[in-house]
């Protein structure tokens, strides 16, 4: 057993040393497609999550149960949605996007959204009520005021933006289904991993594993310290 | 005689579940100093949030400088401009105490160096000299207060709304508002509204005292003539 | 964590953003290419094999192109012909194949290549299929002692072998002795490796698994209708190979099939008539002969090719 822990760590300092071509690219098409996805996940969440925090609208409750449920969703489930959309046989299938890079932005961007916006609900939810009625006062406009309240939230807002990168750095549902994992072009990280296991290629997939964390707690790290650099 | 500043006709609103206030008739002048009295639970931050253009009553009209209220949104930024409220217990921005000073007047346009000048005075008044580059959160609670204070009178605005502003406040800080609303009123471009519950603040303010209980009016008094 | 950042002066920490954002530019520019895009479906067993990646580098270079290579089961890969999310189709199962032409699917099916399966088991060979005369004969040995046998149970070329040799055999397998996975050949290999069973397996994920990964041995193949006891059988006629195809045989024959033009105006038509030309011809063709896998050949190529 530790036989197979040492092996597998060997195997991931060769392929990072010998900068493995196949290896760089699952890693930078991760990165690549994560982050486009946190950015128009938080694009859609942080609003959403505002708009439920601040508004009053009958049935606030109900839209609130719907966030909370869709953090939860299956990634298979998403990517069936989107592959269904984005087929050829589907609405969306003249755009042909299916097994492209941008088909799993899509469906990831899906999955960071509720996430983000259950953060973003949350941070506000539990902020100080005065905030809003103490920038109106002082002059601001509605969008002024509600801007200040961002700035106030900011660091809720970073855990938000954290929560939705995890969640989408670690999910293979979607890039599988929709991506087709295609060697240097859709292979991320993880689908490379459940490849390279369904190959009976424990090692290297454990290997790879090892590499994803790694590239995961890098990125958490520079978060964390541009959110702290820039506290006063 | 001085122009009317407020008019206020049938007036109801609630505070969450609560009938908050349910105030019939009152007008206020242009330039007077008004304390507000009345016990915990009685009304008086209802009352000044509507009167900060905060809050949209249920019901009943507002006349401001003689024009009536509509509470469009655009109307009451608008108005917001000349109203500003102190909170009981102020919120401060994170940052640095002169973000906070000058938020008031960087909401209105205001220029830099303008600015710069408006933020040491506001200091000043309120005793903070040399603290505009305190982090702001970090301030003690006496120190917090001062600098709200000092934001709220960078504003220079036409109404100051002072929600309980001695209620917290040791002998040194309350020595200095009463300074600061003193001067204030004197000058006579301003109408103060200050509540409180304490009654005599009323009488050695010279101001005139407007008695709230439960939600209604209950007299008021010219405090001078008293 | 906010003490490690204080002890880093303010300049370093703007670098350290500036860095970070560097980095981050240079991942969102990743070039999302621009090239034409020939999007093949495959079987799994045929990535796995390696040998697309011998195979296709020397055509994207020619063609200025790249083949995306989507791999799935069988089923899934000619069902993405049908729906026309691919422009060619490259699988081994000729009955379905002949179906997703007549349907109007596809176009211009072409002979590729060939490899076989065959069936693996424990080394003591308890139902004694060393034996055997044949694939269905073998069949029904297993049957008959009720030995352990695991099937692929999904939508792909081996497990619709398996379905023909039983039907052949006139046996429909049920029991506890018949497990059905549900998975890709890799996994089961393993399993029946470690429960000592006996399984149908395409001889090239097999020889990937035999060094090391797995004990079972070949107990019965089909390589002794030509006299050439397991080494190569390669060079067949495509009649030869046919004759042992289907519930006859083990033999395992590889179709190239673009996806109709007609059907689907937007497939990259032209640039698969290229690739199939590519693979049938001499260059691709040279390619498939001479792929080994740990000195052992995978695929064969037809004669007279």
């Amino acid at each position: 057993m530790a036989d197979f822990f040492v092996q597998s760590f060997r195997m991931a300092m060769a392929l990072i040393f010998a900068r493995d071509k196949e290896v760089l690219s699952a890693v930078a098409i991760s990165l690549n497609v994560a982050m486009w996805s946190v950015a128009l996940g938080s694009v859609l969440g942080v609003p959403i999550g505002m708009l439920v925090a601040l508004g009053n609208f009958p049935g606030k409750g109900a839209v609130r149960l719907v966030l909370n449920s869709l953090m939860a969703m299956p990634t298979v489930v998403i990517g069936l949605l989107v592959y269904a959309f984005i087929s050829r046989q589907g609405p969306l299938g003249s755009l042909g996007l299916l097994f492209t890079p941008v088909a799993i932005i899509i469906g990831q961007s899906i999955l960071a959204t509720p996430v983000i916006g259950n953060y973003v609900l949350s941070t506000i939810q539990g902020v100080d009520e005065l905030i809003l009625p103490t920038a109106q006062t002082l002059g601001a406009s509605n969008l002024r005021s509600v801007w200040q309240l961002a700035r106030e939230v900011r660091f809720g807002l970073v855990a938000a933006i954290v929560a939705g990168f995890g969640r989408v750095i670690s999910e293979v549902g979607v890039a599988m289904m929709v991506g087709g994992n295609i060697r240097m072009y859709t292979r991320t990280m993880t689908t490379a991993i459940a490849l390279e296991t369904s190959k009976g290629e424990f090692a290297f997939g454990l290997a790879l594993g090892l590499i994803l964390i790694c590239v995961s707690l890098a990125v958490n790290l520079f978060l964390t310290i541009a959110q702290e650099s820039r506290r006063v | 005689m001085s122009a009317e500043k407020y008019r206020l006709t049938s007036i109801r609103a609630s505070y969450g579940r609560n009938l908050g206030i349910a105030v019939d008739e009152l007008a206020l002048t242009a330039g007077g100093l008004y304390v507000l009295i009345g016990p915990n639970g009685s009304g008086k931050s209802t009352l000044l949030s509507v009167m900060a253009f905060l809050k949209k009553p249920e019901q009943g009209t507002i006349c401001f400088d003689g024009a009536q209220v509509n509470w469009t949104a655009r109307e009451c930024f608008l108005l917001r401009q000349h109203v500003t409220l102190l909170h009981q217990n102020p919120y401060l921005f994170s940052g640095s105490v002169s973000g906070n000073v000058a938020f008031g007047m960087v909401a209105r346009g205001a220029r830099r160096d303008t600015a710069r000048e408006v933020i040491r005075e506001s200091l000043a008044k309120v005793g903070l000299e040399g603290f505009e580059s305190r982090a702001a959160r970090k301030l003690s609670s006496g120190e917090s207060r001062r600098v709200a204070l000092a934001r709220a009178l960078a504003c220079e605005p036409e109404v100051l709304l002072l929600d309980e502003p001695f209620a917290h406040a040791d002998r040194a800080s309350a020595k200095l508002l009463e300074t600061v609303i003193l001067a204030l009123a004197a000058g006579g471009a301003t109408t103060l509204v200050i509540s409180s519950h304490d009654e005599r603040l009323g009488s050695r303010l010279g101001a005139t005292i407007i008695y709230l209980d439960e939600g209604k009016l209950d007299k008021i008094q010219d405090s001078r003539v008293m | 964590m906010a003490n490690v950042v204080k002890l880093l002066s303010v300049k370093r920490r703007e670098s350290l953003w500036i860095g970070f954002s560097a980095c981050v530019l240079a991942l969102v520019c990743h070039p999302l290419s621009a090239q034409t895009r020939l999007r093949m479906s495959t079987t799994t067993s045929t990535e796995n094999s390696g040998l697309l990646d011998v195979l296709l580098p020397p055509f994207e270079k020619q063609c200025n192109c790249k083949v995306d290579v989507i791999a799935v089961g069988t089923g899934k890969a000619l069902k993405l012909g049908e729906q026309g999310d691919v422009d060619v189709v490259l699988v081994h199962a000729r009955a379905l194949e002949d179906q997703f032409v007549a349907n109007g699917f596809g176009v211009d099916r072409r002979d590729v290549m060939y490899n076989d399966f065959v069936i693996i088991g424990p080394a003591s060979d308890p139902a004694e299929l060393n034996h055997a005369s044949s694939a269905v004969d073998a069949f029904q040995r297993i049957a008959g002692r009720q030995a352990l046998f695991i099937s692929r149970g999904d939508d792909s070329g081996t497990y619709q072998k398996e379905e023909e040799i039983w039907s052949a055999a006139k046996i429909n397998p049920v029991g506890s002795w018949y497990r059905s996975a549900g998975q890709g050949m890799g996994e089961v290999i393993m399993m029946a490796t470690e429960l000592r069973g006996y399984t149908l397996a395409d001889r090239g994920t097999y020889n990937a698994y035999r060094h090391g990964k797995t004990d079972l041995a070949i107990v019965y193949d089909d390589s002794h209708a030509f006299g050439r006891q397991g080494k190569s059988f390669s060079q067949l006629t495509v009649d030869q190979v046919t004759a042992l195809t289907g519930a006859n045989g083990l033999f395992n024959p590889y179709g190239v099939i673009a996806v109709n033009p007609k059907r689907f105006p937007y497939v990259h038509y032209d640039l698969a008539m290229k690739f199939i030309a590519y693979i049938t011809g001499t260059e691709g063709q040279q390619i498939i002969a001479n792929y080994r896998v740990q000195g052992d050949s995978v695929f064969f190529t037809y004669k007279g090719k």
